[in-house]
């Protein structure tokens, strides 16, 4: 441990848990949901996804980026993300999807290098609505907007995900993970959505 | 650890119990002077395994094509110790109803395994000399340890299922158990299969599925449950990378003297085609 040192966090990312990890021979940053992490340094992030999104951007030149974890609040009365504008739901996910790139940005990103995968949005649940399907779409939707391009995604689909990036590289590892932590990952899901759900957005978000 | 362990099997004595047409059937077969018409006799006195039993004679498990119609044609067609092994199996799902848990969704527990058991059985058939239903029932038994750790012990179930997500590389349960609890779902089933006095070959693949080399006796049959564990993880993921599941061991495909490169596909493939119908007959979907 003591033989790798880890490298400075980007400010403002000093209260992600990072660890050295032996089997990537890198240290990885430990993503819960709500949050998200942007380097430059050689090391990986990654997260446990069950119908949560997580989006993967980087600048493919100069390797800086990172990844978010979010999902859009169920907002009363707005079903469809679509539907009302800046519903607080959209709200909530305009937030993750721009501090993500805002920061790498920020850190010397050009918008124009930025590389962006998909995954997540899994229906873990079967007899749930599928929440799942609306984050993938915001995403999706999102990313367009922005005139940017999914150059790889995994979501959808029944498994919950582990997923592991590199943003100095792009590489990616997604696992599927067995059912057996469905309902632990649901639950973990769902206290974050109730502390969302209680604390909506407000303000505006800086652009860059 | 051993009297923990004991205790805490002991403790759900009362909510689960052997199906008693199994422990009826498991004497006679037992017993040098009984023969078919006594089994039969005794699986129709219980309506619910009558239904059951007629279903699996009828289905594609045991490939006939005519009507089975009574219990008698039954059991002369699937033989009198494969009865015996059908009626723990297909009453195994309804014996843990009373052992109820918030963790994991049961029917996701029984898939598990029930795929399990449907990858030993085609596995087995591969063998010489290898009781296909026997191995098969064994599948389904393998992880019974789990649901008494869920229901007893839930917040180190949490916690063992929590540090896996949290551990970036392939961190198999048992381990996440050990390294919570001390001891593992394999100690804990081996228990209960020690307390319900169920035949050695089931209770040394139940305590051995991860510890293959320790197997004091039914080393084959071990390893073959051991290797449908896996197996039956990579067919309800859907996915052929081995990376994606934890390993089986070295030597496992060996101990079989089968090929891992041309049973993995085949098995999963096989598994994934009989798990529909499985559902239907063993967990009553």
């Amino acid at each position: 441990m003591s033989l790798h040192r880890l490298p400075l966090p980007l400010p403002g990312f000093e209260h992600i848990k990072r660890a050295w990890n032996n089997s990537y021979d890198a240290f990885s940053a430990r993503l819960n949901p709500g949050d998200y992490y942007v380097t430059k340094s050689d090391e990986c992030v990654y997260t446990t996804l069950g119908s949560c999104i997580s989006a993967c951007i980087r600048d493919r030149i100069s390797g800086i980026g990172g990844m978010n974890h979010f999902m859009l609040p169920a907002s009363s009365g707005d079903n469809s993300w679509k539907a009302a504008g800046l519903s607080a739901s959209t709200r909530y996910g305009n937030f993750a999807m721009e501090h993500l790139i805002n920061e790498i940005l920020k850190n010397g990103g050009k918008r124009q290098n930025l590389e962006v995968k998909l995954f997540g949005g899994g229906r873990i649940i079967a007899n749930m609505t599928d929440v799942g399907v609306r984050n993938i779409n915001f995403a999706r939707d999102y990313i367009q907007t922005e005139g940017l391009r999914v150059s790889s995604e995994d979501v959808g689909d029944v498994f919950p995900r582990m997923v592991v990036y590199f943003p100095l590289t792009g590489k990616v590892r997604v696992k599927r993970l067995r059912s057996l932590h469905n309902n632990t990952i649901v639950e973990q899901e769902t206290t974050y959505l109730h502390n969302i759900e209680e604390k909506p957005v407000s303000g505006d978000i800086e652009l860059f | 650890m051993e009297t923990n362990i004991a205790e805490l099997v002991q403790g759900v004595g009362n909510l689960v119990t052997l199906p008693d047409v199994f422990i009826r059937i498991n004497n006679l077969v037992s017993d040098p002077n009984s023969n078919i018409a006594d089994i039969a006799k005794v699986a129709g006195q219980d309506p619910a395994f009558t239904v059951r039993l007629l279903r699996v004679a009828n289905s594609s498990f045991y490939g006939r094509s005519s009507t089975i119609d009574t219990v008698a044609k039954a059991v002369s067609i699937i033989g009198t110790s494969q009865i015996r092994s059908l009626a723990l199996a297909t009453s195994v799902a309804s014996s843990f109803e009373g052992l109820p848990n918030s963790l994991v969704a049961m029917e996701d527990f029984w898939k598990h395994s029930l795929y399990c058991a449907l990858s030993a059985r085609i596995l087995a058939k591969q063998l010489r000399g290898c009781d296909a239903d026997a191995v098969f029932t064994a599948g389904l038994l393998h992880d019974i340890g789990e649901l008494v750790i869920f229901n007893r012990l839930p917040q180190q179930a949490r916690d063992s299922l929590l540090l896996i997500q949290d551990t970036l590389e392939e961190l198999p349960i048992y381990q996440a158990e050990r390294q919570i609890m001390g001891f593992d779902h394999a100690h804990v089933g081996a228990e209960l299969a020690k307390q319900w006095k169920l035949p050695q070959m089931l209770s040394e693949c139940i305590e051995y599925h991860h510890d293959i080399h320790a197997t004091p006796k039914y080393l084959r049959e071990v390893t073959l449950v051991h290797i449908a564990n896996i197996l039956a993880q990579m067919a309800e993921l859907r996915t052929v990378d081995i990376d994606d599941v934890p390993p089986i061991d070295p030597s496992a495909w060996e101990i079989l003297g089968l090929d891992a490169d041309e049973m993995i596909p085949m098995v999963i493939e096989q598994a994934q085609a009989e798990i529909a119908e499985a559902e239907k007959i063993f967990l009553g979907k």
